[in-house]
């Protein structure tokens, strides 16, 4: 096969960064923590309105209608993380992410045990609501959803 | 912080202020937390797109110095933006360092996530620090662009030397879970 080597050129970008001025690298984070921090009450709320449509997506009644629904709970899952990860809510983050795992690893046009989607959005609620300090129960929820994605993806093969 | 290179420790000074930058997500929420963290780093994002077909027209008119792109859009998607990007003739933008984002790539997606000729795919949760971190290395890198097939983008080999930060939060967490697991299965007599 062909291969055209175009040899790489200095970006601008590489120019600027190095130039004078700026900020250091402390204060960048600093301000940038500080600017996503004043989001946060946004996001909690998306993170609401995500598991709302979790629990509010109807199973598909038939076969023809399952990868639509299953586009709207992929939907809503990523929402959730895009809200839920700059704020370090890794648990939601990792629960939301299992059930993308499961639905990317699905064929659409096969029937999808919609349990999961009730299972993981009720373990979302769960999570949602339980305390920092309550390490246990956030990792036995955890266990038991990752449990039931890797039983699933076995069978997906 | 621990996580952070030797280019970016606390004391280094970056000046981004001058990048023209690009933002494209059809998620409004995740455009304003990216855009955000960028302002944080003194880049102020002149473009912000919620969809392709918009950036696609502004990057034939202008040029950018940075294009940080959502992987899963609906209709032009992140990859197809970024495969058309470097396979447009634009010159320097088809050049320009991309970052891609995804809250997750679908199993079947990630051979295109591969060839669509991004710099760097960061996969969410991230921090503040992680976005900065791979923007100084995608700033730095100075891997040729190549040719190849239908391949158009920054040579994909990485010849030496381990992987240019730490790994994903998330992949770390994987890894430590598998870990454990394999700790409690393992036989009694195995273990030191």
């Amino acid at each position: 096969m062909t291969v055209i080597t175009h040899p790489r050129r200095k970006s601008n970008l590489a120019a600027m960064i190095d130039s004078a001025g700026g900020v250091s690298v402390g204060v960048a984070l600093a301000q940038a923590r500080a600017n996503v921090e004043g989001l946060r009450a946004r996001a909690m709320t998306v993170v609401d309105a995500a598991i709302e449509a979790l629990e509010a997506t109807p199973a598909p009644t038939s076969l023809p209608e399952t990868p639509a629904r299953l586009d709207q709970v992929y939907s809503a899952a990523t929402s959730l993380i895009d809200a839920a990860g700059p704020f370090e809510l890794f648990d939601l983050c990792r629960a939301a992410a299992g059930l993308c795992d499961l639905i990317g690893a699905t064929d659409p046009e096969q029937p999808f045990d919609w349990r999961i989607v009730i299972v993981h959005a009720r373990s979302l609620r769960l999570l949602q609501a339980l305390p920092p300090e309550s390490v246990e129960e956030r990792a036995r929820i955890l266990a038991s959803l990752n449990e039931v994605i890797e039983r699933k993806l076995a069978q997906t093969g | 912080m621990s996580a952070l290179g030797e280019a970016l420790r606390k004391s280094a000074v970056i000046n981004l202020s001058g990048a023209v930058t690009m933002v494209v997500d059809d998620s409004p929420f995740a455009l304003e937390l990216t855009s955000q963290s960028l302002m944080g780093f003194g880049i102020r994002p002149r473009h912000t797109c919620l969809d392709a077909a918009e950036a696609m027209e502004i990057l034939k008119e202008q040029n950018v110095d940075l294009l940080v792109v959502d992987c899963d859009m609906p209709g032009i998607d992140g990859f197809e933006l970024v495969r058309w990007l470097r396979r447009s003739g634009l010159d320097p933008n088809a050049f320009v360092p991309v970052i891609m984002t995804a809250a997750h790539i679908r199993r079947p997606r990630v051979a295109e996530a591969r060839d669509c000729g991004a710099s760097f795919i960061i996969t969410k949760p991230f921090s503040s620090a992680t976005l900065l971190e791979r923007i100084v290395w995608v700033a730095r890198d100075s891997r040729p662009f190549l040719e190849v097939g239908d391949y158009f983008g920054p040579d994909r080999r990485f010849r030496t030397g381990p992987p240019p930060q730490e790994e994903r939060r998330a992949d770390l967490i994987r890894k430590k879970e598998f870990e454990e697991r394999q700790a409690e299965t393992a036989p009694a007599g195995e273990s030191d």
